[in-house]
């Protein structure tokens, strides 16, 4: 039986009230039966019933996803709808084959971390030089349809070389209260350098001996693609480098990677596995359960807000623990945005293949955060920065958007991360309004 | 079948983009909140009325039936596509034209969202009472449609109190005004009522005027529990002799609180056979005065347990049990038969016993909740629709429970409307006589049975 064929039960929950109506946020904005989970699951039941073959149509309804879980925790009957939708992608992609260029990222470059730094390289090339004919030749865009320039432009700033390539494998420290490994996850490694080194800055202030294993993709990309196979091969390689590693302790600072390391324990299904995944925590929920985080002593003037990342929230459930270290910041204030934990619309790579879609619900988001006149928005996925900064420069916004490292790291005394953030670029005056 | 010709007349109507043809996309338009679905030929998204107007002479034209539908949480099968025709899609059109602060009025366009329009009354310290527990889903065409009630309803009425006027789109595709701006207006028959509740059979509803009330300043919610149903009745009918008019008095049974504790450990009581929700709005002073008075009649009169809310959270938590219970109660079968007698109050003791009765005997689960100040109680049979011999026994036990709400002098449906689950049953309550001058009214405005065919009549 296929993981879709598995999930008959759960279908048969659906009483169809249609709750999942209010949350979904591509209902809200497209207001399109289909494409919230009522409608999936509803097709998807046709399909096991032998009425529905697995068309493109079905492709594309299925696709159109942003497995944010908002209608799973609104759901009664707690259908887990993410995890069905990624059980049809992947039955869908053995039917249908995964598109060739998406096939050759998930199983060549995703598994090879030499290929995927080359890659990552073009594509600070290209930028440097706007050599577009290079990004057509590797193909990168390729996967993704439509409004290429647009496309381009959310598309961050390369760094040219890796993070993990720019800094030491391990931070020692004299007396370490723990030995922790950091998972940088691929967007710290090779566009928010910042971001790392803010997190390196913020461990090393608490007594910790900080390790940064060799590592891979943490696999969500390929899953979510519909491809478990290279999904799990790069769970397996993952947790075999961190075991070796001998550490209390695995942080992240991505939503998204968090959520998936934690759930290998479900995807592998090994002792080892389990033990891996019981020893991931986000960066946050570390600080605030099991170090006493203590912040600096640099004043942050300024109003703050938060965007809960899908993953971290329903994902993780974390919420609290990034509110509370915020709060701990001298000198800030924090304001709550209405519907915080609203996706943003990133979604992986959801916001390169459907960019207009993603950008309305971005602007939904990007509305929310200017009604508490913040400068300032705090969130702790490197996914959601890059579309939070998209959108709000398309609304031609000032508010400026930081992972909570960088925030927190803003606070001691400054290393390194300072100058590469520029700290005092924040104003002094509270709120823009 | 519609010819491809016809699609293409369609399509030019209403933009390509607004016409679903595909396999896909129709069946996502076929079901509603009840376990039935059925395939409708093609789903339409108008944005406008005129688009509406050029369908439905269209229709009368080529003689194909179009179903209106909004956000398709019906319980009573009202948007089902049982023959095959057009689903038109009322969600484009989700405006609030208007909302008048002087004249305690607002204007919208019927695909908005129930809760939408609350949050924005309620901005400018107004009030629109009507609360299906599916507001955050359900369009205010759709609750006019059916003219749903809420647990408000004891207090405040139901959707139909609200209404003051409507622009509907006959079957003929012609524009028909009813009422308009004024609370009063008798000029010749109440079209507006006629229209309120008319499941889609008699028009398309295109603008809605609703009458608007001011907020009342404050609010009180308690949770009562008791050991025995009776006492809980009982503490219902002495509370309004007393001249208290709670806004909600909500009940919900042993069984329905063990679904519901299952999805949301609330820690509601899994040993007693009812709870009441009760709560009580007005000028703040009054408000403390009553939930006190009510507290000690119900405590006077059996009550294990009485919880007061003493903050915005706890009163979220009592309400959020009360609002996951129509979802939770399919935990036990997947398969939800909702039911909506209401009978004169005093009655509701002896309906509770005879329903716990016919569930029995017919060996069915049967969850009872509903809103004891008006009567309105929602038997839910869980049952599992691919089981025919249940199936079987399902149908038996709900000809038996409609026959006990006539006979107790109430009625086969509070707020959820006929459609097509309760069509066979109809005439059990209107008779003969009533079924004739019903069907006359349907026939006179729509000769071709373009609109929602196969609803409140059955099959005719
Ligand atoms: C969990 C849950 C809880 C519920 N609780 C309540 C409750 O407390 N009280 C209550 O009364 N109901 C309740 N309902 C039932 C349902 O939500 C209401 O009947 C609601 O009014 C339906 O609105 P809708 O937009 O979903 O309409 P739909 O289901 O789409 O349609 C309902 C009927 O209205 C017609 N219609 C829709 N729009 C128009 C229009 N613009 N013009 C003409 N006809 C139209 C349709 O043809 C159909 O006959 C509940 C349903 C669910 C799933």
């Amino acid at each position: 039986m296929n993981n879709l064929a598995k999930t008959t039960a759960y279908l048969n929950r659906c009483s169809k009230c249609g709750s999942c109506q209010a949350v979904c946020p591509l209902y809200g904005e497209t207001k399109t039966e289909p494409y919230v989970a009522r409608g999936k699951l509803f097709l998807l039941k046709s399909h096991l019933e032998g009425k529905l073959p697995l068309s493109s149509k079905m492709k594309e309804i299925m696709s159109l996803c942003l497995l944010c879980k908002a209608c799973v925790e609104q759901c009664p009957n707690s259908i887990p709808v993410d995890r069905m939708i990624l059980a049809a992608r992947q039955e869908i992609a053995r039917e249908k084959s995964i598109s060739f260029v998406k096939k050759n990222i998930f199983q060549h470059l995703l598994k090879n971390n030499g290929r995927l730094t080359l890659a990552a390289q073009l594509g600070y090339f290209y930028q440097r030089a706007g050599l577009q004919w290079l990004v057509r030749k590797s193909r990168i865009l390729e996967v993704f349809r439509g409004e290429l320039a647009q496309k381009e432009h959310l598309l961050p700033k390369m760094a040219k070389h890796p993070f993990r390539k720019q800094v030491p494998r391990l931070f020692t420290c004299s007396r370490p209260k723990l030995r922790v490994a950091y998972y940088t996850g691929c967007l710290t490694n090779f566009v928010y350098h910042a971001t790392g080194y803010a997190v390196i800055n913020v461990l090393r202030n608490h007594e910790l001996e900080v390790l940064i294993p060799e590592q891979w993709c943490c696999g969500i990309p390929a899953l979510a693609g519909g491809d478990e196979k290279t999904a799990i091969e790069l769970a397996r390689k993952n947790i075999d480098v961190f075991q070796k590693a001998g550490v209390d302790v695995v942080i992240t600072d991505c939503a998204s990677c968090g959520s998936m390391l934690k759930e290998y324990a479900d995807l592998v299904e090994t002792p080892e596995a389990r033990a891996f995944a019981a020893k991931v925590l986000d960066f946050s929920q570390f600080l605030s359960e099991a170090v006493s985080f203590h912040a600096g002593e640099n004043e942050i003037p300024g109003l703050v807000t938060y965007h809960d990342p899908c993953h971290l929230k329903r994902g993780q459930g974390v919420s609290g623990a990034p509110r509370k270290l915020i709060k701990m910041v001298p000198g800030l204030a924090f304001k709550e945005m209405k519907e915080s934990d609203r996706c943003c619309g990133a979604a992986g790579s959801f916001n390169l293949t459907y960019h207009n879609l993603a950008t309305k619900i971005g602007r939904r988001k990007v509305q929310n955060i200017q009604q508490t006149c913040a400068d300032l928005v705090i969130t702790g996925c490197p996914s959601c920065i890059m579309q939070l900064r998209h959108v709000l420069e398309l609304e031609k916004s000032p508010v400026r958007v930081l992972h909570l490292a960088e925030l927190l790291s803003m606070t001691y005394p400054s290393r390194k991360a300072n100058k590469e953030r520029g700290a005092n670029k924040t104003k002094s005056r509270r709120g823009r309004c | 079948m519609l010819s491809s010709s016809l699609i293409n007349e369609i399509q030019k109507i209403l933009g390509k983009e607004n016409v679903f043809t595909t396999l896909e996309e129709r069946l996502c338009y076929g079901y509603d909140s009840t376990p039935e679905a059925f395939l409708p030929d093609l789903v339409i998204r108008p944005t406008c009325t005129e688009q509406i107007q050029k369908i439905l002479k269209l229709a009368n034209l080529h003689l194909f039936p179009v179903i209106p539908r909004g956000a398709g949480t019906g319980l009573s099968g009202g948007s089902l596509p049982v023959k095959g025709g057009v689903i038109l899609d009322l969600n484009r059109m989700d405006r609030i034209l208007e909302i008048d602060e002087e004249n305690l009025v607002a204007t919208v366009e019927p695909g908005v969202i129930t809760a939408h329009l609350q949050e924005e009354v309620e901005k400018r310290g107004l009030f629109y009472p009507p609360d299906p527990a599916s507001l955050k889903t359900s369009t205010i065409g759709g609750n006019v449609a059916e003219c749903a009630g809420g647990p408000r309803a004891f207090k405040y009425g139901v959707t139909r109190d609200y209404v003051l006027g409507l622009e509907i789109v006959t079957p003929k595709g012609e524009i028909l005004q009813t009422g308009g701006k004024t609370v009063k207006s008798v000029t010749g028959y109440d079209l507006t009522r006629l229209y309120t509740g008319s499941e889609g059979t008699l028009g398309i509803i295109t603008k809605i005027i609703l009458r608007l009330i001011p907020k009342p300043e404050a609010k009180k919610t308690m949770m009562i529990v008791y050991e025995r149903l009776d006492d809980a009745a009982k503490t219902v009918t002495l509370i309004i002799k007393q001249g208290i008019i709670p806004v909600t008095l909500e009940l919900m049974d042993d069984i329905t609180m063990r679904c519901v504790e299952n999805y949301l450990q609330l820690g509601l009581p899994l040993d007693a056979e009812a709870v009441l929700i009760i709560e009580v709005d007005g000028p703040i002073d009054l408000v403390e005065k009553q939930i006190n008075q009510v507290g000690e009649l119900s405590r006077a009169n059996g009550a294990r347990e009485v919880k007061i809310a003493k903050n915005e959270k706890e009163r979220e938590e009592i309400w959020a049990a009360r609002r996951a219970v129509s979802a939770a109660v399919v935990q036990i079968k997947p398969t939800k038969i909702s039911e909506d007698i209401a009978v004169p109050r005093s009655q509701i003791p002896v309906m509770v016993r005879r329903l716990k009765e016919i569930a029995f005997r017919y060996q069915l689960n049967l969850a009872i909740f509903g809103h004891a100040g008006d009567g309105n109680l929602h038997p839910n049979i869980l049952c599992d629709k691919n089981d025919s011999e249940e199936m079987e026994r399902v149908e038996k036990a709900i000809g038996e429970l409609f026959q006990a709400a006539v006979e107790l002098g109430g009625t086969l449906s509070g707020e959820h409307g006929i459609g097509t689950m309760k069509a066979p049953y109809l005439k059990l309550e209107t008779g003969e006589v009533g079924f004739e001058v019903m069907r006359a009214i349907k026939k006179a405005l729509d000769p071709n049975n373009i609109l929602n065919p196969g609803k409140i009549f059955g099959s005719g």
